[in-house]
């Protein structure tokens, strides 16, 4: 329709990163939301501010630990390549580590504040009635958490589909590979004459950034009905 | 409560003297210019203030960034760009100050690999580019918009070894970041400046392109419409004149003489 096969291939791109990103980071997202809601623990101030910090961080500063990390000549980037013939440098896989990294703390205060909100009563309750941990977990933990989970995918998601800082310095831009919607954008900025592409690229920005806020808003309203819980 | 109140006018009295100690200097000229003037263009601005003047501002981008800011509005004293079609840009929408416009400079197209790579290659129609670099790839500036990048895509394709590479080239926003993955040893071999390799430690020069495969590479400098700064027209003036084209070469350019556009 309105855009050229090179625009649906960096939407669709843009998508995949993103999808990737968000599904990845959603079990981990959930463990230390889950930690760090119930547990007490020394050392849980360190672990949640250091949840927090791609949040605060500079994303070029995220992207810079990226790439001496998990490049080719990193510590850890070196032996995943050696060892599982994984490469993450220049990769859309390491575009969708850079945009995870960056949704993770969204996702768990999402999440975190959802698993706060659960009545504690009830799995007391289910608990004298003889069910096991795990099915309490299952039963009445999860499904009451799940808007405030579901929120939090969403907005990580959105987080993850504008993530251009860490990415650009992680991955740079390789069209069809790393450049992701913003990345493109930035791109095409650069270019005399370009304002049709950058007007079309910016308004799916809009649309989809935009899609995903009031989604993950209106989620996180039914999940903390009662504790007013936003996450933004 | 109380708190509050005292917080906000401790806030409020810090703004004012940060406030106050801005207004009270002379404002220096403000430089905008490419990425790949960095070291070169700090000493040339270091030279002006060990004579007694204030030292510019000095921004560094790609061209194409820094020509956009301009387009924008960006209230500048001096634009050095890596290119003429940005340079013609802005004039053409009218922010440059009429006949301050020169091209100064010069400089040289090579490939670079991680300084502790081996081996030279040789750059000639047909070079095996896409052989030698196998799975690894290709670090230029982004042949689109960025000076460095469309050079380098001028240069391959004259020698016709652009389609079989241009599936690996990662495009760096600057030419600096370009020159960055293969110092980082990210990327086997990168196209820069001469002035970009001479620059870093960490990479070699392994090969230089032919000048008569890429348009002249030419830096041109002009004061722009909108400046106000008293200093920025004696600065420009110092950056031509023989000591300015000394320090210059000092860094690896080709310093021109100065021909008025």
């Amino acid at each position: 329709m309105l855009l050229s096969p090179d625009e649906w291939q960096i939407v669709r791109l843009s998508l995949r990163v993103s999808g990737v990103a968000v599904a990845l980071t959603l079990p981990i997202a959930f463990g230390l939301a889950y930690l760090l809601a119930r547990g007490k623990f020394p050392g849980k101030i360190l672990i949640d501010a250091l949840v927090h910090l791609p949040l605060v961080l500079p994303p070029v500063v995220t992207g810079w630990l990226l790439l001496i990390g998990f490049g080719l000549r990193g510590p850890i980037g070196s032996r995943l390549h050696d060892w599982f013939g994984l490469t993450l440098i220049f990769r859309w896989t390491g575009a969708a580590l850079a945009a995870g990294i960056m949704a993770l703390p969204l996702m768990v205060r999402a999440m975190r504040l959802s698993i706060e909100a659960v009545d504690r009563r009830l799995e007391g309750a289910a608990r004298t009635l003889g069910a096991s941990g795990w099915r309490v977990f299952w039963t009445i933990t999860v499904p009451l958490a799940l808007p405030g989970v579901l929120a939090g995918v969403v907005l990580g998601f959105a987080r993850s589909i504008g993530e251009f800082g860490a990415t650009i310095t992680f991955v740079s831009n390789i069209p069809g590979e790393t450049e992701t919607l913003p990345i493109a954008i930035y791109a095409a900025l650069q270019v005399p004459g370009s304002n049709a592409i950058v007007t079309r690229l910016a308004l799916i920005s809009v649309v989809l950034s935009l899609g995903a806020l009031v989604i993950s808003e209106m989620l996180s309203r039914r999940a903390g009905a009662g504790r007013g819980g936003h996450v933004l | 409560m109380r708190l509050a109140a005292r917080f906000f006018s401790v806030l409020l009295a810090v703004f004012a003297t940060l406030w106050l100690a801005t207004a009270a200097t002379a404002k220096p000229p403000l430089v905008l210019a490419a990425a790949s003037l960095q070291e070169s263009l700090n000493a040339a601005a270091d030279a002006w203030a060990a004579k007694h003047h204030e030292r510019p501002v000095l921004s560094f981008a790609s061209s194409s960034a820094l020509a956009k800011q301009i387009d924008a509005g960006a209230p500048a004293d001096l634009f050095i760009s890596a290119d003429e079609p940005w340079m013609d840009d802005v004039q053409k929408n009218g922010f440059l100050a009429p006949g301050t416009r020169i091209s100064f400079l010069g400089n040289t197209l090579v490939l670079v690999a991680p300084a502790a790579s081996k081996g030279m290659v040789a750059i000639r129609a047909g070079f095996p580019l896409a052989q030698a670099l196998g799975d690894g790839k290709l670090s230029m500036a982004d042949p689109v918009s960025v000076p460095a990048g469309k050079y380098g895509k001028a240069s391959l394709t004259a020698l016709g070894v652009w389609p079989s590479v241009k599936d690996k080239v990662v495009r760096g926003d600057s030419v600096r970041a370009a020159l960055a993955f293969v110092e980082r040893g990210e990327a086997p071999y990168g196209i820069v400046y001469a002035t970009d390799a001479l620059s870093s430690k960490a990479v070699r020069i392994v090969g230089v392109f032919p000048s008569s495969s890429h348009p002249p590479i030419t830096y041109p400098i002009a004061r722009l419409a909108a400046s106000t700064s008293q200093e920025a027209e004696g600065f420009r003036l110092f950056l031509i004149s023989a000591q300015g084209r000394a320090i210059f070469r000092h860094y690896g350019f080709l310093p021109h003489r100065p021909q008025a556009l």
